[in-house]
């Protein structure tokens, strides 16, 4: 490329319609949650005042210290568990590509096309014989069940793209398949696990359907449910909803932006096997 | 002893199948068993009925309308996310000022609940006061009722699911773009290829493996499509924009045909199994062709 | 640093093309939540905890109501030592009650909503040693109970039901109330608000119970008044469903004659509640709960409910009746001494009273006295009016349990307009019935 500054001039101008067209949904919740509820202006106008109210009532009446302290639990032991146990799974999938290995594979890709909510019910029941409604570890279990197959996807494709050669030194010098998995491997997965921390972590910040069911008692409930409480059928306070999606979705940003770097690193190893 | 060793890694997967049996298989199995009745999804008895629900289910009309509307949620979505990824991806692996913001903020939106997405969505949508209407309005319009129509509707929740998650085929085709060795389009351009052939004999060729993983995410997620539905229109009016998840919600709890709905969580895994299959061994096909 | 100021920068030119709204003036709040509670209240010293909690799920929205349940839940524990942990959980309650009744997981107590006898008999602990038992109003008293005299739920209040209306709007397009008799006169009426640029009926068909609870407003009126014959063809299944074309034909009407409001099918139910507060449409089909809504989005507005129009002139009008806060106890419960308390102190005078005012409806209890407040004109003027009949809501005493989804779907594709509505609706209500009726 030329680099002239002219010949530049047509990407700020695609850039910035980009920028608009994918904003909007943000910017909407940022101008209704600082909106007083009294101001019948139109969606597209920016509260020219600062008005504070509403993410006090998100944080008060919706509780979402609360629903925050309870995702971030949630989240992050599932997160942990994802990434180890993915890890983990993907190892043998990915260097003994043998036919029941194989069928393994196949079978965690069909447990990622199983519609959650034909499930639900039973599961519900299971869960509530071991005791596991409205507990931390009962929505942390659902979690990493139900997205270990993304997690043993992009290890799987990463492990694939790391020379064999250290493994086969390491076997050389005697180490047991588990010392060269947690001390040659687990190493050099840094980049994926970014990924996989973000797409994975996205999806259960996020949650929604099992939250819904498993977690029904106020002292437990995610901020997903918490905001959807707002918005629910009967509730009037749509800046108030707004302002609780704001709350929401500030603490997955900050882990985008802080993560980013590696995040692209780590899809180029691995989604691309 | 290699061979041996070999085995011994596969204890590695074990503490991921005991997960995937006891949280998943085992619930699923008790699905497909309730699919033979006629529970109601709340009594404590029920009684099997055989492949009733299974015969019912291909001559119900709504399961015809939801089987339509998510095969275009799926499909349509996974085409639109892949030609706009790629394009978001050739445009940012260009170099300029910036771009990095322009890649955050194409991410961002995959961050958002789609349910929450969904519900701000409604408020751009929505006929009374909604963003769209306040356009047409300042322009001297008359405002539109947008989800009034199941057609527009469908486009609509085809468009924000896109547009939401294209963030995810454009960070894939990104990282593809970063294995595309740049010395092949310099060998090109001398060469004296067009824009368009260096595009189909090198960049397509070479990023196939990222079309590939793109469009199995993208064509699951969309044939999974739940929550959006829910928020924007709840499957209306009448049945006419339910996907096959929210047309099991609606019969497992509303209409309280538990049995039947398993039937149709059944078969909707079934369609998303076949077609996800057909996809991939295509695209395995092709690689090795490549 | 510099890509984040030229991002602010542009972000800032930005607003300023779409422009900034003006702060506005906000209502000031005149009351507090808890004053009320708090005056009944004989202050005694907290009593140490029992260490038990019981659980009681409700489903009665609306910030005030809710606040006033958490408070009265407080009050209990404060008196006796029972931890409450009350969950309201949203516009999901019935699926996440059908979840725990399928795997017998229920709370100690929860909200029947009208389903004590048809849904949660099978899961309900009868409750006729109470004392309150003897005190249950008659208007509602054999909707709660079951052929053998069990009684299921405790009504704290009860609903009163037609449909709620605008005065302003009336008042400005020329119409009374009270020479509404017969569905001739409402739809005259109609044509007046349609004349004077007014929305006749409002529905919200994006919550989907708008439209359920049209059809079921409509079709006793059509069908079962004042025919006793039809009652029994479908309690017993007999009933021919061809009958069911006067309901959606006269909907279809409404419909060709533009009295819905434009969006009918996709606003929501509060955008509703807002077009009746901000005097721009006259009717809708729910319960008086609406009004008090309306009155929390603009206080100055003039709000009343109305009998339910006859098919014809010489019958009666008619009002429904059916349980709206009313709570039942769980036959399974760990802690049945504990709840049984729980269920006493909800009767107990003051707060069955307290709660039932908070409400705005008539108590569900005959020695219990509910402040309708800017309602009550209405309650005096038609509860003990014997020209109104006063029936049970249509779905839940004719039709199998389920089929509420049924009204919801077709009335919406009626509203919507769709190709073959009509003689889909039809089709699917007799469908749906027969293969209801077939599995009780």
């Amino acid at each position: 490329m030329k680099g002239s500054r002219v010949s530049n001039a047509w990407k700020y101008v695609l850039a910035l319609i980009i920028i608009a067209v994918h904003f909007v949904p943000i910017y909407m919740v940022v101008a209704i949650a600082f909106k007083s509820p009294y101001d019948h202006s139109s969606r597209w106008a920016f509260p020219g005042y600062l008005y504070l109210k509403n993410i006090y009532t998100a944080l008060e009446r919706g509780g979402m210290l609360l629903a925050l302290k309870n995702t971030v639990i949630i989240s992050g032991m599932s997160i942990l568990f994802i990434v180890v146990i993915g890890a983990m799974a993907a190892y043998p999938l990915a260097r003994n590509k043998s036919r029941l290995n194989n069928l393994v594979k196949g079978f965690i890709m069909g447990v990622m096309m199983i519609p959650p909510l034909s499930i639900l019910v039973p599961l519900y029941s299971f869960m509530a014989k071991i005791q596991g409604i409205n507990s931390y570890w009962g929505m942390i279990v659902t979690l990493i069940t139900f997205q270990l197959p993304t997690s043993i996807f992009l290890f799987s494709s990463f492990i694939t793209s790391i020379p064999v050669a250290l493994e086969e030194a390491a076997a050389i010098d005697g180490c047991g398949p588990f010392q060269t998995f947690f001390r040659i491997i687990m190493p050099q997965l840094k980049p994926v696990t970014a990924s996989v921390i973000i797409i994975t972590g996205v999806n259960c910040w996020n949650n929604y359907q099992f939250a819904l069911y498993l977690l029904q008692s106020p002292r437990i409930k995610t901020i997903t449910l918490a905001i959807a409480g707002f918005f629910s059928a009967d509730s009037a306070n749509v800046n108030g909803a707004a302002a609780a999606a704001f709350i929401g979705i500030l603490p997955m940003v900050a882990v985008f932006l802080f993560l980013q770097k590696y995040f692209i690193q780590g899809m180029v190893d691995s989604a691309i096997k | 002893m290699k061979i041996q060793k070999k085995s011994v890694i596969n204890l590695f997967y074990i503490p991921a199948v005991i997960l995937f049996l006891v949280f998943v298989i085992y619930p699923f199995i008790q699905g497909i068993r309730l699919s033979f009745t006629n529970w109601n999804g709340y009594s404590q008895t029920m009684k099997f009925v055989g492949i009733k629900n299974y015969t019912r289910l291909f001559q119900d009309a709504n399961v015809k309308t939801a089987l339509v509307n998510t095969l275009i949620y799926g499909v349509m979505s996974t085409v639109i996310q892949n030609i706009l990824g790629l394009g978001y991806a050739l445009f940012l692996n260009t170099k300029f000022k910036g771009r990095s913001i322009v890649r955050t903020i194409i991410y961002m939106p995959v961050m958002i609940a789609p349910l929450i997405m969904g519900y701000i969505m409604y408020f751009f949508f929505q006929y009374d006061g909604g963003a769209v209407n306040d356009i047409l309005i300042a322009l001297h319009m008359e405002p539109v009722d947008l989800l009034v129509h199941s057609g527009t509707a469908i486009r609509i929740i085809v468009l924000v699911n896109s547009l939401q998650f294209v963030g995810v085929a454009m960070v894939i085709y990104l990282a593809g773009l970063q294995n595309v060795p740049t010395m092949y389009y310099e060998a090109a351009m001398i060469d004296g290829a067009t824009f368009w052939e260096r595009f189909k004999h090198i960049t397509i060729p070479l990023l196939m493996p990222a079309i590939s993983s793109s469009t199995i995410l993208n064509l699951i997620g969309g044939l999974k499509l739940f929550d959006l539905v829910m928020a924007l229109t709840s499957g209306g009016p009448g049945f006419s924009t339910h996907s096959l998840s929210t047309l099991v919600t609606n019969q497992y709890f509303s209409a309280q045909s538990a049995g039947y709905a398993s039937a149709i969580g059944i078969f909707t895994f079934l369609l998303i199994m076949i077609i996800s299959n057909v996809v991939m061994g295509y695209f395995d096909k092709k690689e090795v062709d490549v | 640093m510099k890509k984040l100021a030229l991002a602010s920068l542009a972000g800032l030119i930005a607003i300023s093309v779409i422009g900034c709204s003006k702060a506005p003036q906000e209502p000031v709040e005149t009351t507090t939540a808890t004053e009320t509670v708090k005056e009944t209240e004989t202050k005694k010293d907290a009593v140490a905890s029992t260490g038990v909690t019981i659980e009681f799920l409700y489903n009665l929205n609306g910030e005030s109501v809710s606040d006033a349940i958490q408070d009265v839940c407080k009050q209990f524990t404060e008196e006796t030592g029972i931890g409450v942990e009350a969950v309201m959980p949203g516009s999901n309650f019935s699926d996440i009650m059908k979840t725990r009744m399928a795997s017998n997981q229920l709370p100690d107590a929860w909200t029947t909503h009208g389903w004590a006898v048809a849904r949660y008999a099978e899961y309900l602990s009868p409750l006729n040693d109470f004392e309150f038992a003897s005190h249950i109003s008659p208007s509602i008293k054999e909707q709660i109970t079951d052929g053998e005299g069990n009684l299921y739920t405790l009504p704290i209040d009860m609903d009163l039901t037609g449909m709620i209306y605008n005065e302003n709007v009336l008042e400005e397009a020329g119409v009374n109330v009270d020479d509404i008799k017969t569905w001739a006169d409402f739809e005259a009426a109609c044509e007046k608000i349609k004349a004077a640029g007014l929305t006749p009926i409002q529905l919200g068909g994006k919550d989907s119970y708008t439209m359920g609870n049209m059809m079921d407003f409509v079709a006793p009126t059509l069908i079962t008044n004042e025919d006793e014959a039809n009652q029994a063809a479908l309690l017993d299944g007999s009933f021919d469903w061809s009958k069911w074309n006067t309901v959606v034909n006269q909907i279809d009407s409404w419909r060709q004659k533009g009295y819905f409001n434009t969006d009918a099918v996709t606003a929501d139910f509060m955008t509703g509640i807002k077009a009746l507060a901000a005097d721009k449409a006259a009717f809708m089909f729910t319960a008086a709960s609406g009004i008090t809504e309306t009155y929390v989005q603009n206080q100055d507005t003039k709000m009343g409910f109305m009998p339910l129009p006859a098919r014809e002139e010489g019958l009666k009008q008619s009002l429904m009746t059916g349980e709206h806060f009313a709570v039942g106890m769980s036959k399974t419960t760990k802690h049945p001494e504990e709840v049984k308390q729980f269920m006493e102190f909800l009767a107990r005078e003051d707060i069955s009273s307290y709660l039932a005012t908070k409400c705005g409806m008539p108590s569900g209890l005959d020695n219990v006295i509910s402040d309708t407040g800017r309602l009550a004109p209405y309650y005096d003027k038609y509860a003990n009016d014997s020209s109104i009949l006063n029936i049970p809501y249509f779905d839940r005493k004719y039709l199998p349990s389920g089929m509420w989804n049924d009204l919801c779907v077709t009335g919406a594709a009626i509203v919507s307009g769709q190709a073959d509505s009509l003689t889909v609706a039809v089709d699917q209500m007799k469908t749906s019935y027969e293969e209801k009726k077939a599995q009780e």
